[in-house]
């Protein structure tokens, strides 16, 4: 209680003493609602931005991916003709394998079953020619069940024109990129012609066209149904070389990616490995954003300091007296703790409030992009994280620079300045 | 009754060079006396006068202030010991600018918190008009005349009532006229209030009609 009304006391010097040095006290507090405000705008545009493009990046990436590869034999067959001899072999070709799962489409309805497993779709995919005339363009189809791709990719979103629909319906049906059909120049409804890698060509008609605001997607990619690529590339309807999951935990996909790859044998990647460039580039904006804050706090900080620093000097005086008077060394170290602390705890507030509107403001400013098509507006995060991480930093290191200059007030010896 | 005892005080100073300031000194203060400590400058009169306030606490031998010991008390202790019995004045009044002349004498009555806010304030105006710089309560300390910022120090050096008041030169930085009107009031408080009056003064009409005379020389008691 003693402790309680001594702070109070203090307090009221502290606020005496920035009452007459208001202007001070305003920078001060600007400085650190400046630090603040800068922090939470680009915490917020900057994980807006991320999010952004992670969004649209995850949702043409499933969870989890299964599927075969190319690669070199790991023993060669002379290890097996005289095991325990140091057999070398020189330049051993990879082993011609089948890309297709084994098993696939019973694999599918296994892990339908699976309660981890928010969706699934086995899929064909293949390298093809589009040709139209003369023009050739090097891209890949995917043979897809719609409704199951439809499930993981939300493709019916993605449609600008025609239907998915006819895709089943209509044998040689196809969907293509947008950035695909433009260069090829077909409309729906037009008719085009696909080269596979052993030469057949199937003549094939456009019935839709998408566009997934990737780039590199939409201008070499299309979709057919399962059926017509089996056909295309003269395989059996049990054929597939995908096996993409959606999960309805996606930080499972990792540890189920290697539960799946020892159970079936087949090679396996999750949304982590896919995106790995992604996210290390969301890491290191990240790690900007907090160096700048930091930056710009601790120079408020500083602020702080100085001001601080400079008021004991000038009230040198001051402590002696109220020293004198009874006040001990800690109501001391109070009265400008107390200083610091409003400051912090003001500043901090106005920059919480001043970024919050910096961010609702460029939220709503309109913004096109060629890249991101289906951006409209500049995206920004709003989350309760930033204020809370902004608060802190705030007051931490206006406490900081508050408590060494208190400190030293706290030591002034009484004294020497009432002596003279 | 003695208020203060002093046994065997040594005092040094380690700056530039340490030297002896105060050797050997033992004397008791009665309670209620008007004691007057005097010599020439750098004769160690301040320092004795900060040794008692208990302010400076580097000293060795025995200080004891209404039967307590003032040697190897904690900071606290001895702020809250200084807030309840011992009022200051000093030579060049020393109030705190920013605030009103009202909130200076209340800040050691706050501190002390023995009364409210209100009483605390009634009591103040009522040292104010004692001191007759009643009419002053309101203004800022900075814009007081000399000799009012100093009747006003020692209504701030009055508001607890203190058992010793203590003061460094409190006339030596003004007139003749206001110098005997702090003289008179350090008397009355003396006599009337049976508050103990310790102050270091150069000024030997001062010295001469106080009740006790501490002459130093060289930092030790003369005489």
């Amino acid at each position: 209680m003693k402790i309680f009304t001594n702070i109070k006391l203090a307090a009221t010097i502290a606020f005496t003493h920035m009452r007459a040095r208001l202007k001070q006290t305003v920078i001060a507090t600007a400085g650190v609602a400046f630090g603040i405000t800068v922090f939470i705008f680009m915490v917020s545009f900057i994980q807006g931005s991320n999010d952004f493009v992670q969004a649209v990046a995850f949702e043409q990436s499933p969870h989890l991916r299964l599927y075969n590869e190319i690669q070199t034999a790991s023993s060669s067959i002379m290890d097996r003709a005289d095991p325990g001899a140091v057999n070398v072999v020189s330049h051993v070709k990879p082993k011609d394998i089948l890309l297709s799962l084994k098993d696939g489409p019973q694999i599918v309805q296994a892990l339908q079953q699976d309660p981890r497993v928010a969706a699934i779709s086995g899929a064909v995919s293949t390298q093809v020619f589009y040709r139209l005339g003369s023009s050739t363009i090097n891209g890949s189809i995917n043979g897809i069940r719609f409704e199951q791709e439809n499930a993981l990719f939300n493709l019916q979103a993605k449609l600008v024109d025609g239907s998915f629909k006819e895709l089943s319906t209509l044998p040689n049906s196809i969907v293509l990129g947008v950035g695909l059909a433009r260069r090829l120049n077909v409309k729906t409804g037009d008719r085009m012609e696909v080269t596979t890698e052993k030469g057949n060509n199937f003549s094939v008609k456009v019935v839709g066209i998408f566009k997934t605001g990737l780039t590199d997607i939409d201008k070499q990619q299309s979709y057919a149904s399962l059926n017509t690529v089996q056909r295309f590339l003269e395989v059996p309807v049990s054929y597939i070389t995908d096996i993409k999951i959606k999960l309805h935990d996606m930080e499972l996909a990792p540890a189920m990616s290697r539960e799946l790859q020892a159970k079936y044998g087949f090679h396996g990647s999750d949304w982590k490995q896919d995106n790995a460039a992604l996210l290390e580039g969301d890491a290191l904006r990240k790690m900007i954003v907090y160096g700048v804050a930091v930056t710009i706090l601790l120079v408020a900080g500083f602020g702080i300091f100085n001001i601080l620093t400079m008021m004991i000097y000038e009230k040198m005086k001051d402590i002696a007296i109220l020293k004198a008077m009874g006040f001990s060394d800690s109501d001391i170290r109070w009265i400008f703790l107390v200083q610091a602390l409003f400051i912090g705890l003001t500043g901090a507030l106005l920059g919480l409030v001043f970024g919050f509107l910096a961010a609702y403001g460029i939220s709503k400013m309109p913004y096109k992009s060629d890249v991101m098509i289906t951006l409209d507006h500049l995206p920004v995060s709003f989350s309760a994280m930033y204020y809370v991480t902004g608060f802190t930093f705030g007051i931490l290191t206006t406490t900081l620079a508050g408590y060494l200059p208190s400190r030293k007030a706290a030591q002034v010896d009484p004294i020497t300045i009432l002596r003279g | 009754m003695n208020l203060i005892e002093v046994r065997n005080i040594n005092k040094y100073f380690d700056q530039p060079t340490r030297m002896q300031v105060l050797a050997d000194l033992s004397f008791d203060i009665e309670k209620g006396h008007f004691v007057s400590i005097t010599g020439k400058s750098g004769s160690g009169k301040s320092t004795l006068l900060y040794l008692l306030s208990t302010m400076d606490t580097a000293f060795e031998g025995s200080i004891r202030i209404n039967g307590e010991e003032m040697q190897g008390k904690r900071n606290r202790w001895l702020a809250d010991f200084r807030n309840h019995h011992i009022g200051f004045v000093f030579q060049f009044h020393y109030l705190l600018p920013e605030f009103s002349v009202l909130r200076n004498v209340m800040l050691p009555a706050l501190k002390l918190g023995r009364y409210t806010p209100d009483e605390i304030e009634y009591r103040a105006i009522d040292l104010l008009q004692l001191l007759g710089v009643g009419d002053q309560a309101p203004k800022r300390a900075s814009l007081l005349s000399g000799g009012q910022q100093q009747r006003v120090a020692i209504a701030r050096a009055l508001i607890n009532d203190p058992l010793i008041i203590m003061g460094d030169e409190p006339t030596g930085n003004l007139d003749s006229q206001n110098a005997a009107i702090v003289f008179d009031l350090f008397r009355k408080l003396s006599s009337e209030r049976g508050q103990t009056i310790l102050t270091v003064t150069h000024d030997d009409d001062f010295a001469r009609r106080s009740d006790k005379v501490i002459h130093l020389v060289d930092g030790r008691i003369a005489g």
